[in-house]
């Protein structure tokens, strides 16, 4: 079993930027065991700009082992009808403290630590619909 | 007008049914949808263990403004890895692996204070840590300050 990501950036920011492509493979704590668990895939859809839980950390069915080599991935997939509206925001917190801000069209993917408590939210800036898809692959406790 | 875009490939068979996710996105300044984010700032950096490190200082020009960054361990030992930290709350690990495989991350980042700083701790070794900011706003600081 494997669970790969890579990222592909390009910039003409840079004169001389090549570009940027990384490939990681998901593992256990400290080793070179492939990671186990996950929520699956999901779909979200809000439409207020009050602060949600995208994921409890104490209600997953597989505990999460804290600390370990965690990632999520997040999308803010615009309204869900297609419409990539750049506009219109979704910030991100981890209990309370905001990462950052996702517009339409925009992804994450990053460590997370699932210890509980320590939920992933999401805050729209607007009362318009947007959906958000989402995965955490995690180490079972 | 600068284009920068970002793309993630995700694979997991961890499920019954593969998932396998493509997307992109095209990184423009905050709330807009024409107006591309048009300055960078990259490094490579030796994290030794036990301190914690500002990697990316926030800044107030920062606040309300577009940012993302993408941090990648480069490390090719899977037993170390670096805790990253955003306004003290602990975000999660990135680690080493061979070969070049290590772990990364890649946020929007919202510079909403001044202290919501991106910082990092090693842990096992020295850790080898490289990254890409895409941004706006940034005004150099003047001479003597």
């Amino acid at each position: 079993m494997a669970t790969t990501a890579t990222v592909t950036l390009s910039s003409d920011i840079f004169s001389g930027f090549s570009g940027y492509s990384k490939t990681m493979t998901m593992y256990k704590d400290g080793s070179l065991v492939d990671i186990d668990s996950s929520t699956g895939f999901s779909k979200r859809k809000l439409a207020s700009t009050t602060k949600v839980d995208l994921i409890t950390m104490a209600n997953e069915l597989v505990e999460p082992l804290d600390n370990t080599g965690a990632k999520v991935y997040i999308k803010h997939t615009g309204n869900g009808k297609g419409v990539f509206d750049k506009s219109v925001g979704v910030t991100v917190l981890i209990n309370s403290v905001e990462i950052g801000v996702l517009y339409g069209g925009d992804w994450l993917l990053m460590p997370v630590a699932v210890v509980d408590a320590e939920d992933i939210e999401v805050k729209p800036g607007s009362d318009a619909t947007v959906v958000l898809e989402y995965v955490m692959f995690y180490e079972e406790g | 007008m600068a284009t920068t875009t970002a793309a993630i490939s995700l694979s997991s068979d961890l499920m019954s049914s593969n998932l396998s996710v493509s997307t992109d996105t095209t990184l423009m300044k905050a709330g807009t949808e024409n107006d591309s984010l048009d300055q960078a700032r990259m490094g490579y950096n030796k994290i030794p263990t036990g301190t914690s490190f500002d990697l990316l200082d926030a800044t107030t020009a920062g606040v309300d403004k577009a940012a993302k960054v993408l941090i990648a361990n480069e490390s090719e030992d899977e037993t170390y890895y670096v805790t990253i930290v955003i306004d003290a709350k602990t975000i999660g690990r990135l680690y080493g692996g061979p070969d070049g495989s290590g772990d990364w991350m890649f946020i929007p980042w919202n510079q909403d204070d001044a202290t919501h700083d991106l910082e990092v701790t090693a842990t096992t070794g020295t850790n080898n840590i490289s990254w890409i900011v895409f941004h706006e706003g940034e005004t150099l600081p003047t001479q003597g300050d």
